[in-house]
């Protein structure tokens, strides 16, 4: 019945917890990084290089990326690119203006 | 062809082939809706970078004023919940009925957990007089501190960023509270465990937006 | 024919080899989707994507007449240069509504929800959509949002205009904007769940042999605009709740008063509503390249082109928005690269209309209503174009900003476009939907009306408004008078030709003549269903072995369907298909 088995993959209960573990320290690893009080540019990227972790294990693990169809993964990805082009192209228009809010 | 035939499983719908086409059709469509979701916080995220990005002196200041001991429990807490209803989706993979209840009920008063901690720090503010817009009405000793001529600006997006994150953490609680009481009547099996694996999907997602939330908001210093 | 069927008895598709059979459309089917379950009940609470579409055509008709009435009365009021019979608050009021409601009520949802809903199952050989109570929930998120908003821009007399800019928007008038807000938010997830229902569907619910080159040009468009509605609704979600906050709360984020940036507010609307103006138009090119094809019984000429140009009309939709913004005050390096990005959007668009001039040379054209229909979407929606173009050019948008010249192009666009590809849509697939035929004399002569009367309404409009002429305005000088007056007898012109439609359609549900499963000999799927279609689309599963417009292709090779339906393997089963399938080539042979 069940023949093709993509999408079921049933991760083990080690492999659960090691992800959740391995999120509990990197948590613990951003605080503490955060606590340093890096120069200016470095902190935010360090903070975003940890945040970005994270959020690799959870897609790729806990969701099941990992495992599942190229196509679930590519909309992940997707959504993060339009979501970077509509940061990127807004800051066009608001890191070059003469005033920042004009009139104000 | 508009009824069941002998060998079309029971909870799969008339318009699917069989059980792995629905499945895979529900995932897909979880996941469009996940886009959704992405870009919806998006928005947010896009006005938070565009603010800070002209001043990054009063995210600096203001984010002092946010908890970081709490922001870290309330992570550690989502972590939790997202490891639990990871486990409740396998626990329903292996026909354990007993494992997905638990599971999902500590997924529950996690989320439940959560939004107490977030109750207290938002009254914590508010009682301080840390309010958006035109409300912002800050204690002198807060006002002091936190001098920025655009700081309710900075509480207009903690408010909204947290507010629309915490509204998605209430819907997942309404969900999981469904999923334990289909879960209690039998309805899930390893054959179909659909509703499991993408509500599990929606909880990762509220996760997530989280992961980025707490070192953007609580972690400038 | 029996020798025919022997010799495609089995098609190699790989990895699996199918056993198929031809399954010829009966002409008078005894059981359709409409005979199937009767009463309004059963329609209200129906999960039939063909009964929902029908439902959304109604709402979209509905709303659009009322829309319309509002047009004509606005035309009729700049008969003169002052008042003529309507104050200038409700002027004001009513210019909000007519656009507000032709965007989000009709614009938006009537290609897709309605067209888009009956025909994508049909045409990938599904019985549904993936998601059908999703798809009734969708229905009836859209029809509450839309009187929720109505309701609310009706009572509490709102007058910023569709774009709700800041800070007219946070300064003025809070409740209105507040429910107003709201209501757009509600329609918004209507279009969400149905972006997100046809990708699914698309992707996962093709009947076997439709290969990705294989999907209509019409599914191709139906799934840029998907892709579009996913990526660019929640922004306006997001937007309109910022915007709501902005009145309950003061958040202050877009409120100069407050501190915040109202070009911000800007940058996020369009960031939707840009896109949102391919939401309108892309899946009107579907429906042009299915029109053109069958009535020019020839292959689409230059298929990938068009497929293609589709997608990167999607993608370039999103780099474009701040060409609506270029008198807002935003950076000059942000609008300079905006105008350089806004002359692509011209190329993709560019390939489709030629692609379907090639598609025309040659081939054998018959001129009916939709083609007809087609032909005027070719003219007015180019001449959009183009003034779009022109409108793109940074130093001459200065001077056109704000003018008629805009509402010209727009309008070209959106109603010569839009509007125009969905009636060709509409005549097209009547048949198959009602299983009726309308009055063809009566359908061309309406197609005249509404080109003639669709020019005299809009061109004097590119003239005043390059003379100076600003949009939302109550008054004007005297010189524009003989434009607007010739442009208020357009409408009205316009306003008859929609009349007479409303009038044969009407009569050919009641007294039309039978339609037969495949009026126009298209090689479409959907065409290879009864007229109206059975509740399942099909009485077999479908497969298809050619291309959607393979004309040189003979048409038993586009009636196949499986022999055995896979879900049911077994034995008996194939007995009964057989059975079926033979009592259908009897019926029509006979």
């Amino acid at each position: 019945m069940m023949s093709e088995h993509h999408g079921h993959h049933i991760a083990s209960a080690k492999q659960l917890w090691g992800i959740g573990i391995a999120l509990l320290i990197l948590t613990v690893l951003t605080v503490t990084v955060a606590g340093l009080g890096l120069p200016s540019p470095f902190d935010i990227l360090t903070a975003m290089a940890i945040a970005l972790t994270k959020a690799f294990l959870v897609a790729a693990f806990f969701m099941g990326l990992y495992w599942d169809t190229k196509f679930n993964s590519m909309l992940l990805i997707g959504a993060l690119a339009f979501f970077i082009l509509m940061v990127s192209i807004t800051l066009l228009d608001t890191l070059y203006r003469d005033d920042i809010v004009p009139s104000f | 062809m508009a009824n069941h035939s002998a060998t079309h499983p029971k909870h799969v719908h008339h318009h699917f082939v069989d059980s792995n086409q629905q499945f895979e059709s529900a995932k897909l469509g979880m996941w469009v809706f996940l886009v959704n979701e992405i870009l919806f916080f998006g928005g947010l995220f896009c006005a938070y970078i565009v603010f800070r990005a002209w001043y990054p002196e009063l995210f600096t200041q203001a984010a002092l004023e946010l908890n970081t001991f709490w922001g870290a429990v309330n992570t550690v807490v989502l972590i939790g919940s997202s490891l639990t209803v990871a486990m409740a989706i396998r626990s329903a993979q292996n026909n354990q009925k007993r494992g997905l209840e638990i599971n999902l009920l500590i997924t529950i008063l996690l989320a439940c957990v959560f939004l107490v901690i977030k109750y207290f720090e938002y009254e914590h503010k508010l009682h301080l007089g840390i309010a958006p817009g035109s409300f912002w009405n800050p204690t002198p000793e807060i006002a002091a501190v936190l001098d920025h001529p655009k700081a309710n600006i900075f509480f207009g997006i903690y408010y909204m960023m947290t507010a629309v994150h915490g509204l998605h953490v209430i819907i997942g609680i309404a969900l999981m509270i469904w999923l334990y009481l289909r879960a209690r009547k039998g309805h899930f099996n390893s054959e179909y465990y659909t509703p499991v694996e993408i509500t599990g999907l929606y909880w990762h997602l509220v996760d997530l937006i989280w992961i980025f939330l707490f070192p953007l908001l609580y972690l400038i210093e | 024919m029996a020798s025919l069927s022997k010799a495609v008895n089995t098609v190699q598709m790989t990895p699996k080899k199918l056993k198929v059979k031809r399954f010829v459309p009966l002409e008078n089917p005894t059981n359709t989707y409409l005979t199937d379950e009767k009463g309004i009940w059963a329609w209200l609470t129906t999960v039939d994507h063909k009964k929902i579409g029908l439902m959304y055509l109604g709402a979209v008709a509905f709303f659009f007449a009322l829309a319309g009435f509002l047009a004509i009365a606005l035309r009729t009021e700049l008969w003169t240069p002052a008042k003529t019979f309507i104050e200038a608050d409700t002027y004001n009021q009513l210019f909000t509504l007519h656009g507000a409601m032709m965007v989000f009520f009709v614009l938006v949802p009537s290609i897709p929800a309605a067209l888009g809903n009956f025909i994508l199952p049909m045409q990938l050989g599904a019985k549904d959509v993936a998601f059908p109570r999703l798809n009734l929930a969708s229905f009836y998120i859209y029809a509450f949002g839309a009187i929720f908003t109505f309701l609310s821009l009706a009572n509490n007399g709102f007058d910023t205009g569709w774009t709700f800019y800041t800070p007219y928007s946070s300064d003025t008038n809070s409740a209105g904007i507040i429910w107003v807000t709201l209501g757009v938010f509600i329609l918004g997830f209507s279009s969400i769940l149905t972006g997100t229902n046809f990708i699914t569907t698309i992707h996962k619910l093709r009947a076997p042999g439709i290969s990705w080159d294989r999907l209509p040009l019409n599914v191709w468009a139906l799934y840029a605009t998907s892709i579009i509605q996913v990526l660019a609704t929640p922004v306006l979600a997001i937007t309109i709740l910022l915007l709501a906050m902005e009145n309950i709360l003061d958040i202050g984020i877009f409120d100069p008063a407050l501190g915040g940036d109202p070009v911000l507010y800007q940058h996020f609307f369009w960031f939707y509503s840009h896109p949102a103006v391919y939401i309108m138009i892309v899946p009107g090119f579907g429906i042009i390249s299915e029109v053109i094809t069958t009535f020019s019984k020839k292959t689409i000429f230059g298929y990938w082109a068009i497929a293609l140009s589709s997608l990167a009309i999607a993608f370039i939709g999103f780099l474009v928005w701040g060409h609506h913004m270029f008198t807002s005050g935003q950076s000059a390096v942000a609008t300079t690269i905006f105008s350089f990005l806004t002359f692509l959007v011209g190329i993709p668009t560019g390939i489709k209309i030629f692609n379907w001039v090639a598609t025309l040379y040659r081939g054998s054209i018959l001129m009916k209503t939709p083609m007809i229909y087609v032909f005027i979407f070719i003219f007015l929606f180019s001449i959009g174009g183009f003034t779009g173009i022109m409108l793109g050019a940074l130093s001459v948008d200065i001077h056109l900003h704000d003018t008629y010249y805009v509402v010209a192009h727009f309008h070209y666009v959106m109603m010569g476009g839009t509007l125009i590809a969905l009636l060709a849509g509409l005549h097209y697939w009547w048949p198959k939907m009602t299983g009726k035929m309308y009055n063809e004399p009566l359908a061309k002569f309406a197609a005249v009306l509404i080109f003639v009367g669709f020019n005299v309404t809009f061109l004097p409009q590119f003239i005043m408004g390059a003379q100076g002429m600003p949009r939302r305005y109550y008054n004007y000088i005297d010189q524009f008078t003989p434009f607007h007056q010739t442009s208020t007898i357009g409408s009205y012109i316009l306003a008859v030709g929609f009349l007479v439609i409303l009038f044969y359609l009407a009569h050919s549900l009641i007294k039309g003549q039978k339609a037969g499963p495949n009026p126009w000999n298209s090689r479409g799927l959907e065409w290879q269903s009864t007229s109206p279609p059975d509740f399942h689309n099909f009485s077999h599963t479908p497969v298809v072995i050619h291309g959607p417009y393979d004309y040189h292709q003979p048409m038993e090779e586009f009636q196949l369907g499986l022999a055995v339906d896979h879900e049911y393997g077994d034995e008996q089963d194939e007995v009964a298909a057989e059975a079926h399938a033979s009592l259908d080539t009897e019926t029509t042979e006979a």
